[in-house]
């Protein structure tokens, strides 16, 4: 099998987003969207609903196309060649759709045979424990999996997936605190092997756990940007002051 | 293992999870290979049956004494129809259209004692063929194996993980239609080993099985994809599935059996009962050889006199009763022709009527590709009409001939007390009778027969493969 992919000029960030525009009618839901991600960072998105959040991730996955600006995937063009960003991409919805008629092993197995990276049982196993599904889970098939359980497959298959990039919408909702907090950890195994992560997310306090840098998108666009620092990493509670009253603003 | 295979694979994986799944395409793999059965013992049967009676009836014939000629012409014989190999995949209107005749002077009589007749009105429903299986049955089959195959990934949101995964649309579409061709042809194989089975029959013709097998394939083929198309465009399982038994309950229940009542009221045909009364009022103008004032037999008789310049049957050299019942044979032949030609006229402006219906529905394409292609359709029971009554004519002329030349006009008109013995005629004559052999149609000529039912079905499928395509451009798009 062979793809067309539209390369553009090399770039060291395997995320671009430069000036995206995409009005439905009078509706801006990107309004000017900038955003790097750089190989072996993550960055966290935060926003209220509508603020374009969920839409970022899908011009990045190639199911919505926007009006102007530049979007690339290690330099592919989601819109010109989808298969080939999606390709780069491991994504990990907030609904993770998985077959319910396949065991979870067999789920990823299947997956990653599609996606041209197959592994043998045990790299799939490994993964599995690694996302924290129990053993005796492995083997079952997904028809009566929690939420919590498939999210488990589905960060396995991506974790599984050694692509540059990683989105993340919402990863941890339906996860429980020490579920969460295994969840993080695996988020800094990724970013430590070189991969870009993504992450819209309402969890403030995970966000401020594992991301290198929080964007504030409001109104179609990043209204704020803190990066971590210092022992701390950020100040949580000016973070969820900002979130809470929406007073990010763009900076004068 | 490429992509498509991947996802084929995986369809069949889910199918053969699925218990309900299971038991149907289990279901259909039994009915195929009973109806098989049965259907090819039914038709050895038949054949050895009716093989067993034309031979006792050829055999009374020829076993009659010495008699006069004419007692023979209403002795008669019966003559049957034997069926081809291909019989026991499709018998078409065998057992509708009857498949005996009895063959007498002055009259043709029409074929009798189809099986339908025969048996009780259950059987009018479908009989159990191979053929019956896989128009019907295996349409249904797929239809609840596949409908949920794209729509179901829709639903699901497995279509976009699908994506996700670097898979295209096409890619997904080829993997399931992949998968259904898959089972439609292990559906099918029981079938296709019967064909082969019947290749393997003396008088079996290679070319019209072909013609039945691409056919057949192709049917199958265009419904795996209708179900495809269809499970693309509608969103939901179970929409998709109540269009598709929707359209199954259209294309081949419905219209297959509407569309012979429609023929059958634009185009009415005379019964048994009309068609008699009619040959029997032109048969009253047509001119009475026992009546002396009967002006075209006077005239007849005269002219006779004439080519042999005698001026009285008795000064004729040959039997004048004899030549008259050649010429009444003569008319009366013509004028049973006259009435098979408009039934048949009226018979081909039916079935094509049903045709051009078939143009909305494969099933009756394929229906009368598959007859035709078998020499069990109408063409194939035409054939057998128009041979037996070639036969019945020379029969009853070569008796009329042996009475024109073996018994003088005298002897033939005598009752004293030896005359009854002077009449008849050697046993040995019907013995030389040559028997009805009925001389089908070579392979080619079956397969031109079924060539527009071929093309029917074959653009079914050219039509639906372009829609697929196009819904797959957009599949997922919503």
């Amino acid at each position: 099998m062979t793809h067309a992919e539209t390369v553009m000029p090399p770039t060291p960030d395997p995320i671009l987003i430069e000036d995206l525009m995409l009005a439905y009618g009078a509706q801006r839901v990107l309004d000017g969207l900038s955003l790097r991600v750089p190989a072996g960072s993550i960055t966290a998105l935060l926003g209220g609903n509508g603020a374009g959040k969920s839409t970022t991730l899908s011009a990045l996955l190639g199911f919505t196309r926007t009006q102007s600006g530049t979007i690339a995937v290690c330099g592919i063009d989601p819109a010109a060649d989808p298969d080939g960003a999606r390709r780069r991409i491991a994504y990990l919805p907030e609904n993770v759709a998985l077959y319910e008629h396949l065991t979870a092993v067999e789920n990823a197995d299947y997956l990653l045979a599609l996606s041209g990276e197959r592994q043998g049982r045990g790299a799939i196993t490994d993964a599995l424990a690694a996302a924290g599904l129990q053993e005796r889970a492995w083997d079952q098939r997904l028809g009566g999996f929690s939420k919590g359980m498939r999210q488990k497959v589905a960060i396995a298959v991506a974790l599984l997936r050694r692509v540059p990039v990683l989105l993340l919408d919402e990863p941890t909702s339906g996860l429980d605190p020490r579920a969460t907090a295994d969840f993080n950890g695996l988020l800094v195994q990724v970013r430590a092997r070189g991969t870009a992560v993504l992450m819209v997310t309402h969890d403030l306090l995970s966000a401020a756990d594992v991301a290198d840098r929080i964007a504030f998108l409001e109104a179609g666009r990043v209204a704020h940007e803190v990066k971590a620092s210092g022992p701390d990493r950020f100040d949580v509670r000016a973070l969820h002051a900002r979130f809470q009253t929406g007073s990010a603003r763009i900076p004068a | 293992m490429s992509v498509v295979r991947l996802i084929a694979r995986d369809e069949l994986r889910l199918m053969a999870r699925n218990r309900v799944a299971v038991i149907a395409f289990v279901l259909l793999i039994l009915l195929t290979l009973v109806a098989a059965a049965s259907a090819w013992t039914h038709q050895r049967g038949i054949a050895t049956l009716r093989a067993r009676h034309a031979h006792a009836a050829e055999a009374a014939f020829k076993g009659q004494p010495d008699r006069h000629p004419h007692r023979m012409v209403h002795y008669g014989t019966f003559i049957f129809r034997p069926l081809g190999p291909l019989a026991a995949f499709d018998p078409g209107v065998d057992a509708f259209t009857g498949n005996s005749m009895f063959l007498e002077g002055h009259r043709q009589n029409s074929a009798n004692f189809g099986d339908v007749r025969q048996s009780s009105l259950l059987v009018r429903f479908g009989q159990l063929t191979p053929a019956f299986v896989l128009q019907v049955v295996a349409p249904l089959m797929l239809i609840f194996l596949g409908y949920g195959a794209l729509a179901r990934e829709t639903e699901r949101g497995t279509l976009r993980l699908l994506m996700l995964q670097g898979t295209s649309r096409g890619q997904v579409v080829g993997g399931k239609l992949l998968a259904l061709g898959t089972v439609a042809l292990l559906g099918g194989l029981p079938a296709m080993i019967g064909l082969v089975a019947i290749a393997a029959e003396p008088g079996a013709l290679a070319v019209p099985m072909l013609v039945i097998a691409l056919g057949y394939a192709a049917y199958l083929a265009l419904w795996a994809v209708l179900i495809l198309l269809v499970s693309a465009l509608v969103g939901r399982t179970r929409d998709a599935l109540l269009a598709l038994v929707a359209l199954w309950a259209v294309t081949v229940v419905l219209l297959p059996r509407v569309a012979p009542d429609l023929a059958g009221a634009a185009v009415p045909l005379r019964n048994r009962l009309q068609t008699e009364v009619a040959v029997a009022r032109d048969l009253r103008t047509m001119g009475d050889s026992h009546n002396p004032d009967d002006p075209h037999f006077a005239r007849f008789k005269q002219a006779v006199l004439d080519r042999y310049g005698v001026a009285t049957v008795e000064q004729l050299p040959i039997n004048y009763k004899g030549i008259v019942a050649i010429e009444g044979e003569r008319l009366t032949a013509s004028l049973y022709d006259r009435h098979a030609k408009a039934s048949y006229a009226a018979q081909a402006r039916q079935i094509g009527l049903v045709d051009r219906v078939g143009l909305l529905s494969p099933a009756i394409a394929l229906r009368s590709l598959s007859m035709a292609a078998a020499g069990t359709g109408f063409a194939g029971h035409r054939r057998f009409l128009e041979q037996a009554e070639a036969y019945r004519y020379a029969l009853v002329q070569r008796l009329n001939r042996m009475q024109m030349e073996a018994v003088s006009y005298a002897d033939d008109g005598a009752t004293d007390a030896g005359a009854d013995r002077r009449k008849r005629v050697a046993a040995h004559n019907w013995q030389a009778v040559p028997d009805f052999r009925f001389v089908g149609p070579d392979g080619h000529a079956l397969a031109g027969d079924a060539l527009p039912g071929l093309a029917v079905v074959l653009g079914w499928l050219a039509g639906a493969s372009g829609l697929l395509a196009l819904a797959t451009r957009r599949l997922g798009a919503r």
